[in-house]
Parts: structure tokens; C-alpha cells; sequence
């Protein structure tokens, strides 16, 4: 038998500093993930679309994840939101111009309004020739 | 003592950390979306990403559920998320529907652009009542004629052309006739703000989704849904049998003043679906009441009227025209027509520019109804997709008289045996 028999005192001061340490750890955890909380993204404003010499003159690519309509035109490249003016659905593309599948907008090639309810143009976007050849897009 | 007490704190702290704890640990991972429309998070789908779209004009990744429902979009936790929904499972009831689907660019905008839903809707006579309330006052000798007075809720439209500008709220409270309050408990059950009567024959939401949500085509393929409540569609493909929820239900008993409502829900639509006196043209069992009957006679044009008849106007000779007219017409040439808006929500017909079409009286377009070369007209169904050939009366062997134009004429030799 041992001599070293715990006293109440001793037991309770044992098992309250066990209790609080295990609070202090609980809390510390949950200080941890709430610092650690990782926020939605804000969507993104650039793109960057590969090499120049993926979009031949005269392609025209659907980006939908942007989404837009990227052109290599004569005058060079640019891109059209396919975003709709009206209320932000995203517009088809056709051979015969756009088309908004929720409330019926049309636009031409080149994005000007053929029939309502918008009342604005697709907006053109930026398109930048980096450096090294490649497409960066900014759709703001 | 101390000890002791220490130890009480210590636990209960520990207990209330495991808790909280516990719950953290019982929230969905959010699902979250940042519809286009808003630019804002919110985490609805976290828990109802199965539910359908809505229409094809409301498309959760451009609308969310937030700009139409309301509620807490941030939280997960579903009573707080819920608590300030407006108008609970049905954001399109009047009371808050302008919060929930106005808007310039939306359904209250202006009547030249077509979007002035809300104002046409909200005070339309199925919205208003108006007209059965008069009926009755008038009858009771409250009022000296049969001119709108009071609706179920107050409304004014100070521009109105039907010669009344305002009406009252109707306060069975304050009317001395024991029939008119008994009128006022038993039969405000029809209008576009009632709860339906119960029983699933009659089920229905309020507000826009009375029609426009369509709960008895959902009964009769899925008896579930309805009973759960739990239908997400906006449609203008609006069957008779969502018009039924109100309309052919019953008979008003004006001795009792009650309502005496039909139980059953028969499908043999001629012979024993409405009323045993009722006759009927083909056109008018057939069709669905929206093949004939424009967006302005059921939801209004904006004006507050008395009676369903100075807003109801089609008649036969709408389509069929007369023995020395045919019905009127107009060529589409402006891709802004109306007519386009319309048979895209609802794409029974390809309609092109230079197609020509029947128009109303009023020059609204029937644009479900195409002239063909031979002079005979096609009619699409709005809600039965069936194509319908039909002819003018002009250069038929009809003997109809020139100055009794309504459907009752047209009965007596059209009507259908019942």
C-alpha cells in the first residue's frame, strides 16, 4: 500500500485545475478555428487565359466560368460579358448575336442591345498581351 | 466551501465550452453562393440545394433566395435564418409583395414597359373583392347602386380611368346588417388574399402564387407535395384546374349566406365537372381559360372596377369575329412586340417578325392565336400544348344575329350535349 493517499483538498484542487485546463484548451481551440476562418472569396477580377496562340484570328471562345466571349478580331483581341445588363443572367452565344434566356433581351455580334427589356449594351472587357505572349482578362 | 465552489465554476465552464462545442459541431458545412444580381454571400443552399428552380426567369445563381424571400442569409442556424422571411413559404402574398418581387427592373415598374405587375395585380377586382362586396351591400340596401365602394383591403389609384379612384377597407364591424357580417365570416374565401378553403381540391397559395404557383396541377401528379406545401415554381402555363381553386367550387347559398362548396374533383371535364345548368361551347371546355382570356382580364389593367364584366371582355367574336367582320390582326414587325415577351415565358408558339397574329379589342395581342395563309387561325395552348384550327364566322353558313354578340347567343346553337 502506499503512503501517498490524496487528501479532498488536494482532490479538488487536482481535479479543478484539471477542469480549467481543459476549459482553457476548449476555448483556446475554438479562439483558433474562429481566427482561422477562412472567408468566401470575393470572385475574381483578372484571368489569366493561357497562351496568345491558343485563340487563332477569327476564333471566338466561350469562357463561362468568367463568364465572356473572347474574340481575336482583326483590330486584336477583345471580350464581351455575357453577363446581361438587365438583371445579371447570363446571356447565350449565337452566330446571330446573344440572347438572354431569362427575359428575353437580344444583342448583336457586337453586343448593342436588338431587343429589350435591357436597355444597355453587353459590356466590352479588357484584354491584355502580357510580356510573354499570354491573355490576361479584367472584368472590372 | 471555496474548494468546492471553484470547482462548480470550473465544471460549469467546462460544461458550457463542451456545449457550445457541440453545437458548432452540428452546423452544415455552409454551402455558399454569391448570386450576381445582389454580389452578396449567403448560405440558403447550404440546406435546400435540392429544391427546384423557380422559373426560368429566376435563376438562383443571377437571384439567390434572399432578394425575393428575405431571411438571415449568413446563418446556419435555420430558426434565425427563417425568422425574417417575409411572408413565410410565400414572399408573392400582398402583404409583402413589394418588398419581394418589386422593383423598377422587376414586377413594378410601368405600365408602357409591361412590369407593372404588382399595381395591376393588387388592385384587380379578384384581389379586391370589390365587386362581390358592392353586390352585396347593394343588395341589403347599404348602397344605392352597384359602384365599388370598399375592397378587402384599402387601396387607392388616383389616376384611374374606371371612374373610381379609391376604395375603403371593408370593416364588417362597423355594417348594421346581420347578413352583410355573416356575409362577411362565410364568403370572403375567393380572393387573391384568402386562405383557401380547406381540403386539397381548393389548395392554393395567396398573392401572385394563387395563380401563378401551380399547386393542383402539382396535386394531381403528386399528392405529397401539396400536402407538404413544398411547391417552388412560378409559371404563366396556368391550367383551369388552378383556376377551379376559386372558380366552380361552389354555390353561394344567398338564403343561408354561406358558401357551399363542391367536393369533388372530377376529371370528366364536360359532363360533370361544372355546374349542371351551365352550357358550353368547345372553346370553352377545351380550352384552358388563359387560351382566350388576356393577362388584363385576370389581373387587371390598373383600374379599380365594380364588377368582373368592366374588365372582362373577350367574347367569341374576339377570335371568330362576325358575318361581316373577321376578328382583328396585327403583323409583328417590332421585335420589342409584347407578343415576343409573352410566348417566352411560355414557348408554345415560335413566333417570328412578320407573323401575324389575332388582337383584342383592346389591341392586346392573342399571342397564342397565328393567322394562316388559307385564312383559317392556329391556336397553341397555353397549358395543353395542343395545336387548335379554327375558322372565321365570316363567309360560314352561321346565322348568328349582328346585334346580340355575347357568348349566350353563340350557346344557342354552339353549346355542347351534356
Amino acid at each position: 500500500m502506499s503512503n501517498r493517499n490524496l487528501s479532498r483538498r488536494d482532490f479538488l484542487k487536482l481535479a479543478s485545475a484539471a477542469i480549467l485546463t481543459a476549459s482553457g484548451l476548449l476555448g483556446l481551440g475554438g479562439l483558433f478555428r474562429f481566427l482561422n476562418t477562412q472567408t468566401a472569396p470575393l470572385p475574381p477580377d483578372e484571368f489569366l487565359l493561357g497562351p496568345a496562340s491558343n485563340y487563332p484570328p477569327g476564333s471566338r471562345t466561350l469562357l463561362p466560368d468568367i463568364p465572356a466571349l473572347l474574340l481575336h478580331a482583326q483590330s486584336g483581341f477583345l471580350a464581351i460579358s455575357l453577363i446581361c445588363p438587365h438583371l445579371g443572367c447570363t446571356v447565350e452565344s449565337k452566330p446571330e448575336g446573344f440572347f438572354c434566356p431569362c427575359h428575353g433581351s437580344r444583342f448583336d455580334p457586337q453586343g448593342t442591345v436588338t431587343r429589350g427589356p435591357a436597355n444597355k449594351p453587353l459590356r466590352n472587357l479588357r484584354v491584355e498581351v502580357t510580356s510573354d505572349n499570354k491573355l490576361r482578362l479584367y472584368t472590372n | 466551501m471555496r474548494r468546492y465552489f471553484l470547482l462548480a465554476v470550473s465544471f460549469s465552464l467546462l460544461l458550457g465550452l463542451l456545449v457550445t462545442a457541440w453545437q458548432e459541431s452540428r452546423h452544415p458545412t455552409p454551402i455558399s453562393q454569391t448570386p450576381t444580381l445582389t454580389g452578396q454571400v449567403e448560405y440558403c443552399l447550404t440546406c435546400h440545394a435540392e429544391l427546384e428552380e423557380i422559373s426560368s426567369s429566376h435563376p438562383v445563381n443571377t437571384f439567390g433566395c434572399v432578394l425575393c424571400h428575405g431571411g438571415e442569409r449568413l446563418s446556419l442556424d435555420a430558426n434565425l435564418a427563417h425568422s425574417t422571411m417575409r411572408g413565410g413559404k410565400n414572399p408573392s402574398d400582398f402583404t409583402v409583395v413589394q418588398d419581394s418581387c418589386g422593383g423598377a427592373n422587376c414586377h413594378s415598374g410601368i405600365s408602357e414597359s409591361n412590369n407593372d405587375h404588382i399595381q395591376r395585380a393588387t388592385t384587380s377586382i379578384q384581389a379586391t373583392y370589390a365587386g362581390a362586396i358592392a353586390n352585396i351591400r347593394y343588395t341589403f340596401g347599404i348602397r344605392p347602386d352597384l359602384k365599388a365602394g370598399v375592397g378587402v383591403f384599402a387601396v387607392q389609384v388616383p389616376r384611374s380611368t374606371s371612374g373610381i379612384t379609391e376604395l375603403a377597407a371593408f370593416d364588417p364591424t362597423q355594417e348594421t346588417n346581420p347578413f352583410i357580417q355573416i356575409f362577411s365570416q362565410n364568403c370572403l374565401t375567393c380572393h387573391l388574399s384568402a386562405l383557401p378553403l380547406p381540403g386539397k381540391e381548393y389548395f392554393r397559395f395567396t398573392g401572385c402564387s394563387a395563380c401563378h404557383t401551380p399547386t393542383q396541377s402539382a396535386y394531381l401528379s403528386d399528392a405529397d407535395q401539396i400536402q407538404s406545401n413544398q411547391i417552388h415554381k412560378l409559371t404563366t402555363v396556368i391550367s383551369y384546374t388552378q383556376c377551379d381553386t376559386c372558380h366552380n367550387r361552389g354555390n353561394y347559398d344567398l338564403r343561408t349566406m354561406t358558401f357551399e362548396p363542391r367536393q369533388d374533383l372530377s376529371t370528366d371535364r364536360l359532363h360533370d365537372y361544372y355546374q349542371p345548368i351551365a352550357q358550353f361551347t368547345s372553346c370553352e371546355w377545351m380550352l384552358d381559360c388563359i387560351d382566350c382570356h388576356t393577362r388584363t382580364e385576370a389581373m387587371g389593367d390598373g383600374n379599380l372596377y365594380s364588377v368582373k364584366k368592366d374588365i372582362q371582355y373577350i367574347q367569341c367574336k374576339t377570335c371568330h369575329g362576325t358575318l361581316t367582320e373577321l376578328p382583328q390582326i396585327r403583323t409583328l414587325t417590332d421585335p420589342n412586340d409584347l407578343a415576343f415577351r409573352l410566348a417566352l415565358l411560355n414557348p408554345v408558339i415560335d413566333l417570328k417578325v412578320g407573323d401575324t397574329l389575332l388582337v383584342t379589342e383592346k389591341n392586346e395581342p392573342l399571342w397564342n392565336i397565328r393567322v394562316l395563309p388559307g385564312g383559317t387561325y392556329e391556336l397553341f395552348g397555353k397549358a395543353d400544348d395542343q395545336r387548335y384550327i379554327f375558322r372565321p364566322v365570316k363567309g360560314s353558313a352561321c346565322l348568328q344575329d349582328l346585334t346580340r354578340q355575347d357568348s349566350g347567343s353563340c350557346h344557342q346553337c354552339h353549346s355542347e350535349e351534356r
